[in-house]
């Protein structure tokens, strides 16, 4: 186990940037999640801190050592691939056991450590089969005993999930989370899905277009997004946005309608225009004639849940009910929200405006 | 109805490329197989039918013998040398010289498997000359004395290989090269990660992992060097110049017996055993390199 730091750390490929002026602090045994949309550099930066991509300024260590130029194998870490990279000619008990056959370690040891990944893993089973010969699931979890028999400092994971049906990347996302209870080892993990981020992390970073939009843990990133990318990628569904101006207590739109926000926030951007975001889930019903009218676009039930797509004015939103509704195409509903729970930014820099 | 009617469409579709294919590729098969059991001396009307006399003969055939013995001595050392060397080279262009120079080294290695084979056998004729080839030529450098390649029984052997290997070389390459170019980066990332050295990818991965390839190149090329003739016609003329005498192979015994000796259906007995020889080795390479994974 061992904390890993990244400092101001670029990439380029020719005059391309793909990573800008990235630092990061990952304490010991962390789980950390990198996530953001595809092509933010988040697979580069996990291939740079594998060493299976060089890193063209800045350090990356992990420990003590800084690991710029020590060799892949030299730096103690072990990486789960998107698409399982298992061995196809070799048994599973072979894929786990080729790291360590390869740096000469005992029989016994070898056996005795890919025996117990495998118990850990559910795997004993099936350690004569070959990988063809296992299901999705079962493969990812070979590819997660491998990376385990060698007890590495490090566990970087670049998507191992996106290859798995919804419910079986449920099932495997409880696993992964218990193998980090157990382990106690520093992960770093890479996704593009959200809901994975949330879920799994002790620290998101949400990296867009090579750099880092926001550090944090999932609740500080869910309830104090820094900017409007940040509000609008975490949570499912999205955050609203729509943009207008603080006036008083409220931020009015282009087509009128008056947005509640807190004292604090309008005493600190009065005047100013805004996005003004809020998420579908803090909205609630209020009785006709009072709050924000609607009129519903889409009604989705879920038996848990309603989503509504609905439109306030020419402003379409998203609307999150836990309560059941009977309501049709084109009806009219009447929204509140809490001004506590919503968020503004500035519309020329997309920065939170922070209410003091 | 509808279905019938396609599918009578369809046979008709592929009928003339099936007539075709039947009668160059199958019928003479057929006609081979027919032709060893009758004796005929290519002029007459009459083939009698004498059953398996011509196999009977060709067991004491001192001449047949000797060039079943060259040509199996040149088709497995053709395939000793092609199939590894050729992985090797492919791996070599295809891992260090991924970028600028390998369309230049691709290019380089196929040219002598289109160049004709008679022009490219006298060039190596002149290469390996008693007297005037570069070979001796470089070999004096280091004092070793001047070799009689074209007329040295073993040496002439040797001389044929190292010509039909240059040869097929580049074709095998080329499909290794497309193998390489198949094999998933990320195994590659795994194996870097897993502690393995360059060489102990290649050896615990590509090898492996390119059993396919290395069946196919391995069947193509030895198939090819069951039918050597060309090469030897030109290479290895015995002491009085008379071309491939020197180097008796299959191919030629067959065509001595068809137009010198006009014994056809002996020569077609020979072809027959030739086709059997080369039918066990495919079997026997297709279960040594059945992937493992597939037996289940």
């Amino acid at each position: 186990m061992a904390s890993l730091e990244i400092q101001n750390v670029h990439k380029s490929f020719g005059s391309t940037k793909i990573i800008r002026d990235i630092s990061l602090s990952v304490p010991d045994g962390a789980f950390v999640v990198l996530v953001g949309p595809s092509g933010c550099g988040k697979s580069t930066l996990l291939r740079m801190i594998a060493g299976l991509e060089d890193i063209s300024g800045g350090t990356i260590s992990i420990g003590e050592r800084v690991i710029n130029e020590v060799e892949p194998k030299h730096r103690d870490i072990a990486m789960v691939f998107q698409n399982y990279a298992l061995y196809p000619h070799m048994t599973v008990a072979e894929n786990m056991a080729f790291s360590l056959r390869l740096a000469r370690r005992p029989r016994s040891e070898v056996n005795e450590r890919v025996e117990n990944a495998a118990r850990i893993l559910g795997l004993s089973d099936y350690l004569d089969r070959y990988p063809k010969q296992l299901s999705g699931g079962q493969r990812q979890r070979v590819a997660m005993g491998r990376a385990i028999v060698r007890d590495p400092q490090v566990f970087l994971f670049d998507e191992p999930l996106s290859n798995l049906d919804a419910k079986l990347r449920v099932q495997m996302r409880a696993e992964l989370m218990e193998l980090h209870d157990r382990l106690k080892t520093t992960m770093i993990y890479v996704t593009h899905d959200q809901v994975e981020a949330m879920t799994m992390a002790d620290i998101i970073v949400v990296m867009r277009d090579g750099v880092v939009e926001q550090i944090g843990d999932p609740l500080t990133l869910y309830d104090r997004p820094n900017n409007v990318f940040v509000a609008s990628f975490i949570g499912s569904p999205a955050m609203n946005m729509v943009k207008g101006t603080v006036k008083g207590q409220a931020v009015q739109t282009a087509g009128g309608t008056d947005w509640p926000v807190s004292a604090a926030a309008a005493r600190v951007a009065a005047g100013r225009e805004v996005i003004f975001g809020f998420r579908p889930e803090h909205l609630v019903l209020t009785e006709p004639g009072q709050g924000i009218e609607a009129k519903i676009r889409l009604f989705e039930p879920t038996g848990s849940e309603t989503f509504i797509a609905a439109m306030v004015g020419d402003q379409p939103i998203g609307v999150l009910l836990r309560q059941r509704l009977h309501a049709r195409v084109g009806d009219t509903i009447w929204l509140g929200l809490d001004p506590a729970q919503a968020h503004i930014f500035d519309v020329q820099t997309n920065q939170r405006i922070v209410a003091t | 109805m509808l279905k019938r009617r396609r599918l009578i469409f369809s046979l008709l579709a592929i009928a003339p490329v099936i007539a075709i294919f039947g009668y160059v590729r199958i019928f003479p098969i057929g006609e081979i197989l027919r032709l060893s059991l009758h004796k005929w001396d290519i002029l007459s009307k009459n083939k009698p039918f004498i059953g398996l006399a011509n196999f009977q003969e060709l067991l004491g055939d001192r001449l047949f013998q000797e060039a079943l013995l060259n040509t199996s001595i040149i088709a497995f050392g053709v395939l000793l040398i092609t199939v590894p060397l050729a992985m090797i080279l492919a791996a070599l262009i295809f891992y260090r010289t991924r970028s600028r120079f390998a369309g230049f080294y691709e290019t380089t290695i196929f040219i002598p498997h289109v160049v004709s084979l008679v022009p490219a056998a006298m060039a190596w004729k002149w290469i390996f000359d008693a007297r005037l080839g570069p070979l001796n030529a470089l070999l004096s450098v280091f004092g070793i004395e001047p070799q009689a390649w074209l007329f040295d029984p073993t040496l002439s052997l040797i001389s044929v290989i190292i010509l039909c290997s240059w040869q097929a070389l580049g074709y095998a390459v080329l499909i290794y090269l497309v193998g390489f170019k198949n094999l998933s980066k990320s195994l590659y990332e795994a194996a870097k990660l897993d502690g393995a050295s360059g060489f102990q990818s290649f050896w615990h991965l590509s090898i492996p992992l390119l059993k396919p390839i290395t069946l196919y190149v391995g069947v193509a090329t030895l198939v090819s060097a069951f039918n050597v003739y060309a090469q030897v016609y030109v290479l290895a003329s015995d002491a009085q110049g008379a071309p491939g005498r020197q180097v008796r192979v299959i191919v030629l015994d067959m065509l001595e017996n068809t137009f010198r000796n006009y014994r056809v259906g002996y020569a077609a007995s020979e072809a027959v055993v030739l086709l059997v020889i080369v039918l066990i080795l495919t079997f026997i390479q297709f279960s040594l390199l059945r992937e493992k994974g597939a037996r289940k």
